[in-house]
Formats: structure tokens, sequence, C-alpha cells
């Protein structure tokens, strides 16, 4: 059943900089299954097409969904990007779920949603695999620029992934035409994870601002915006989401000021639609 | 009571719209005509639920689709 805990190898080892071996982009058999029981009986649509629709899958998406002890990926990027889209694939199936799912369901297609409960509760454990993964990047076959590196970094402290500063400054080769400075390493042990938190701060009784704190946001040039009721991040096509509070869903959404270790958005009420006593 | 009381069903009926979501015609032929030809596209419209073309939550008339990412401008402190 979906609620079932797979088993959580301890050793997930994951590197970065290396071809990954063919075969690893496979889609595991419970994605063919709920595509299969989902999408088949009513010729249907993406029902949430609007997430999806602009994201170019990478194929290693599906792949960090298997059962292996270890995992290869080109580039930091990739490996960032893969957990983007898990994540895009996550809540638009948490949406199905909570929507336009409950109908089917009540037509009695419950057996898709068994598969649908089951690829969110892979995918939710295929991210604690990750994060509790034993990362390395290897430099062997490509090094990047360590601007390019810090930008991939950056990309994966989004997804809430940290890197070890110290094995990247023993992986960088000695051949590099420029060892580390320590001006790079002093940068790339400032990336900090990005914690999927924020608060709600009232600053008259219809105004509202939605603060997100996260060092060196302001530097990463993000895109940020709103998906029904989450909060999008987006660095460069690597997206974080993060659920608002009920209350900002009856608010209307003003700008973000962006700052260096922060940003805050705001956010109006209608007051047709809140009465305050 | 408008058309679809009469037998005529549109797309914004309840019949068609529930065999649009994947609902046995048989079903629907059990149900009274009252009730599957109910037009429930100014129910569906106001309250921004799932549009009847699409089966996509918020493709009623005049609403935006819901799940497309609305970006917002940023100033720059």
């Amino acid at each position: 059943m979906w609620n079932r805990a797979r088993e959580v190898s301890p050793s997930l080892r994951i590197t970065c900089g290396v071809e990954p071996k063919a075969g690893s982009g496979a889609s595991p058999a419970v994605v063919a299954q709920l595509f299969e029981s989902l999408m088949l009986p009513f010729g249907f649509f993406n029902p949430a097409r609007g997430l999806l629709s602009d994201l170019n899958f990478s194929r290693d998406a599906y792949s960090l969904l298997s059962d292996s002890e270890q995992f290869e990926f080109e580039s930091v990027r990739q490996l960032a990007q893969a957990l983007s889209d898990l994540d895009s694939i996550r809540i638009a199936l948490l949406q199905i779920d909570s929507e336009e799912f409950a109908i089917w369901c009540g037509l009695g297609k419950s057996e898709a949603r068994i598969h649908l409960l089951q690829l969110i509760s892979v995918i939710d454990q295929a991210r604690i695999r990750v994060q509790g993964a034993q990362l390395r990047i290897d430099f062997l076959e490509y090094r990047p620029s360590p601007k390019a590196l810090f930008r991939s970094l950056t990309q994966l402290a989004l997804v809430g992934v940290r890197f070890d500063a110290r094995q990247l400054q023993r992986a960088w080769p000695a051949s590099a035409r420029k060892s580390l400075s320590a001006k790079w390493i002093s940068k790339f042990e400032s990336i900090k994870v990005f914690k999927v938190l924020g608060v709600l701060v009232e600053s008259d009784p219809l105004t509202f601002a939605f603060q997100v704190k996260w060092k060196g946001v302001g530097n990463a040039d993000p895109a940020i915006g709103l998906m029904r009721n989450h909060l999008v991040i987006d660095v460069g096509g690597v997206r974080s989401f993060m659920e608002l509070p009920a209350a900002c869903s009856r608010m209307e959404p003003g700008v973000v000021r962006l700052s260096k270790n922060k940003f805050e958005i705001d956010f109006v009420a209608k007051e047709s639609e809140w009465p305050r006593s | 009571m408008s058309e679809q009381n009469n037998g005529e069903k549109t797309t914004s009926d309840l019949g068609s719209w529930l065999i649009s979501m994947g609902a046995p015609v048989s079903i629907t032929e059990l149900m009274p005509r009252e009730i599957t030809g109910l037009d429930i596209a100014p129910l569906m419209s106001r309250l921004g639920g799932i549009g009847i073309k699409g089966g996509v939550r918020g493709e009623g008339v005049g609403e935006h689709p819901t799940d497309v990412i609305r970006w917002l401008p940023i100033i720059r402190l």
C-alpha cells in the first residue's frame, strides 16, 4: 500500500560530474501504473498543465525514484533540476488528489487514487533519501568555472540539499588552470540550504507581508511567483515550492521586495471576502 | 426553467459534465432528467471551479487557469 514505508537505504551515494550509466532514466513501475490507471480510462488531459507544461523534464527526475544505491548525474545542476522536477510533479499530484481527483474517486476510480498516493509517497521518500545521501563531485570529465559551480550549488541548496565544501575543495583537480581561491572556498561554504519557512506579518488591518529568509537570495536573482496556494521560487529553472498560509488565498498579492538575505511579498486583503469584526 | 429540462443536453448540463468526467452513461440515464439537465455553468463560473470544457479548475468563463504560475514583479532593495 502507499503508506507502507519502503526500505530506505542509508548508504545512497550520488556523484555529480560523470556520465550517467545507460538505462538509469527508465521510468519506474509506480509512474507507469499511475498514468495507466489515471489517464487511459479517460483519454485524459494533464490536470496541472500550467505548472508542468513549461518544464523540460530531465530524465533524471524519474530515475531518482528507483531503489538504486548509487545515482550519477552529469552535473550538480542536473541533480538540482531533477529534484525540482520531482517537486513539481508532487505539487501537481497533490492538487489532483485534493480537487479534481476527488470527483473521480466518487465515480469509483479508487484504484487510480491508490496509485496516485503511492507515487506521492515514493516521491517523498526519494527526497528523504537524497537529502541524507553522500554527495560528491567528480571533476575529471567536466570542470565548470567556480562562478558556474557556485550557481549550481545555490540551485541545489534551493531544493534542500547541502554540499560538503571540503569534499569539493579536495576534488578540485590539481591540473586546473587556477586553484580554488580562498574567496571562492569561502563563498561555497557560505551557501545555506533553503528552509521552506516563511511568516505572514500584519502591516495594517488590510495589508500583510509574507517574509522569507534565505542567505544570499538577493544575489541568486530569483523569479518569484504564486501557483494556487504555493509560493514558487525559481533560480534558473530550478524551483522550490512553499505552501502559503491559508489566509493568502483570500488576499491579492502585490510586489516582491528582494534584498540580500530575504524577500517579502505584499498581500492586500479583499475586504469584501474577509469581513472583520 | 431553461431548455435543458426539455431533454436537450448542452455541454454545461450536469449529465454531460458527469460523462465528460468519466461517469458511465448508464448512471446518468438512471438519474431524473430534471437533475441531469441542470445547467451548472453559472455555478461553476461563480465558484471558479472545474471548467466544463477542459475539466480543469479555473477554466470557467472569465477565469485564468489556476495552475499557471503567476510571476510577481520584483523590487530590489
